[in-house]
């Protein structure tokens, strides 16, 4: 080994050395740090991004429009993607409606936010929004839909935050059944293979018997969700050695997540 | 040196693109990695002490955009992510005579495997952390498959990145007499 390998080596271990010995506020603000250095980058991917999938939905009209005749193929071009472009601002206008909707009805403050980047790795469900501390979003706050629950902060940049799913194992929720005494802790799997994840419900008691479609709801010890947000609903039961367990699907769809809000506190 | 910052522009790039394509739903939600064939390619093509730095590099932005700070906790320590890229590419590096001679077949090959290698790692490490050991299909799924896709798409990357280092005049090509 030449002699600047072995310096390059022991710089390399030295820095490796510093970066291991970082405790978790040290590198929490790290990741933030890090996070706002590259959120132009993360804005204007997640713009790219929708602009893709919008031409890819406006060449299936092309492809249909193979088929009729050559005169009206041009006149019919045109009436399609101007449909097209209609439908996606309906669209638009009905997600803000509702959201709407949903934030003037809610009774905690909440804040709208934009999913950015879903999905960054292959063992944590995480998504990132395009709301920080500029808008009062600290760690460990409740993320929410109309729908139900999605998850919680964790690092926090100026504009930019990463939200822990609900579908991951280590977002823990307490949570209680609907219609009977039953309480235990909500976490996510560690391995999800199918399109969409499911929640176990843990620490149920062995005579908890619980029927498909009850519904789960937050129930507040922890103080991190608050109470009575929708988390989903029992898909299946069953009695374990030592306790019962329960398998819910979430009331949200984590998959097709485009806006949500950040319970900053109650009204 | 131009080839070793082109390579980093690149990782960088390849890092924040990774964030936006979507897992492949038909080989149980595995994801797409460019990064790590990339790095592997440079601990190739580059010296031992820039081949480190790339791995650096690659190892810290992974750990930046992935890691979990839980409370206090954090689940992979900021650093493993550089040690584990560190190994892999130095045992790539190792394979560097046979590259310089002008044969991709195995460095495609390992590619793939080493890309599986850092999911495994990954997947061990919070294993241990979260104490139950789990390996299901879907788990091996998701370590297998972005290996898999990466040896597919090593030999085009390879190229690409080849093409590039010749363009700049990367100084791997005087040392083909050597070996």
């Amino acid at each position: 080994m030449s002699r600047s390998s072995i310096v390059a080596l022991l710089i390399f271990a030295a820095i490796l050395g510093y970066f291991l010995s970082f405790g978790p506020d040290a590198t929490r603000k790290l990741q933030a740090g890090f996070y706002q250095l590259i959120s132009p980058f993360l804005t204007t991917g997640s713009g790219l991004e929708k602009q893709i999938t919008s031409v890819r939905t406006g060449l299936k009209s092309l492809e249909e429009l193979e088929r009729d005749n050559a005169s009206l193929r041009v006149e019919n071009r045109a009436l399609r993607a101007t449909n097209q472009a209609l439908r996606d601002v309906e669209h638009e206008v009905n997600r803000f409606r509702t959201a709407l909707g949903y934030r003037e009805r809610s009774i905690f403050k909440l804040v709208p936010a934009e999913i950015i980047t879903r999905d960054a790795s292959t063992w944590w469900r995480t998504v990132t929004i395009n709301r920080g501390k500029q808008d009062g979003i600290e760690g460990d706050m409740a993320v929410v839909t109309e729908e139900g629950l999605v998850g919680k902060t964790t690092t926090v940049s100026d504009t930019i935050s990463v939200v822990l799913l609900v579908s991951d194992e280590n977002c823990r929720v307490a949570a209680n059944v609907e219609g009977s005494r039953e309480q235990g802790i909500v976490t996510g799997e560690r391995v999800a293979g199918a399109v969409t994840p499911m929640l176990d419900l843990n620490f149920l008691s062995k005579q908890a018997n619980l029927q498909p479609g009850q519904k789960v709801y937050t129930s507040g010890v922890g103080g991190v969700f608050p109470t009575g947000l929708l988390i989903g609903a029992v898909r299946e039961y069953r009695v374990r050695e030592l306790d019962g367990q329960a398998r819910l699907a979430p009331a949200v769809d984590l998959v097709k997540l485009e806006d949500v809000f950040v319970v900053t506190g109650r009204k | 040196m131009i080839f070793f910052v082109i390579l980093l522009v690149l990782v960088f790039l390849a890092q924040i693109v990774e964030l936006f394509i979507p897992p492949l739903e038909w080989m149980y939600n595995a994801h797409i990695y460019i990064v790590p064939v990339i790095v592997f390619y440079g601990a190739m093509a580059l010296p031992f002490p820039l081949m480190l730095a790339l791995s650096f590099f690659a190892g810290l932005l992974l750990d930046v955009l992935t890691m979990q700070v839980i409370g206090a906790r954090v689940e992979i320590t900021l650093g493993w992510s550089i040690l584990i890229y560190a190994v892999l590419a130095s045992i790539m590096h190792g394979l560097r005579p046979l590259f310089i001679r002008g044969r991709w077949e195995i460095h495609c090959i390992m590619s793939g495997v080493c890309t599986s290698l850092i999911l495994l790692a990954q997947y061990l490490m919070i294993t241990f952390r979260r104490g139950s050991i789990l390996f299901t299909p879907e788990a091996w799924w998701q370590i297998g498959g972005p290996g898999v896709i990466a040896m597919i798409m090593a030999p085009l990357l390879f190229w690409l990145l080849h093409t590039i280092g010749n363009a700049t005049g990367n100084p791997f090509l005087p040392e083909r007499d050597s070996y």
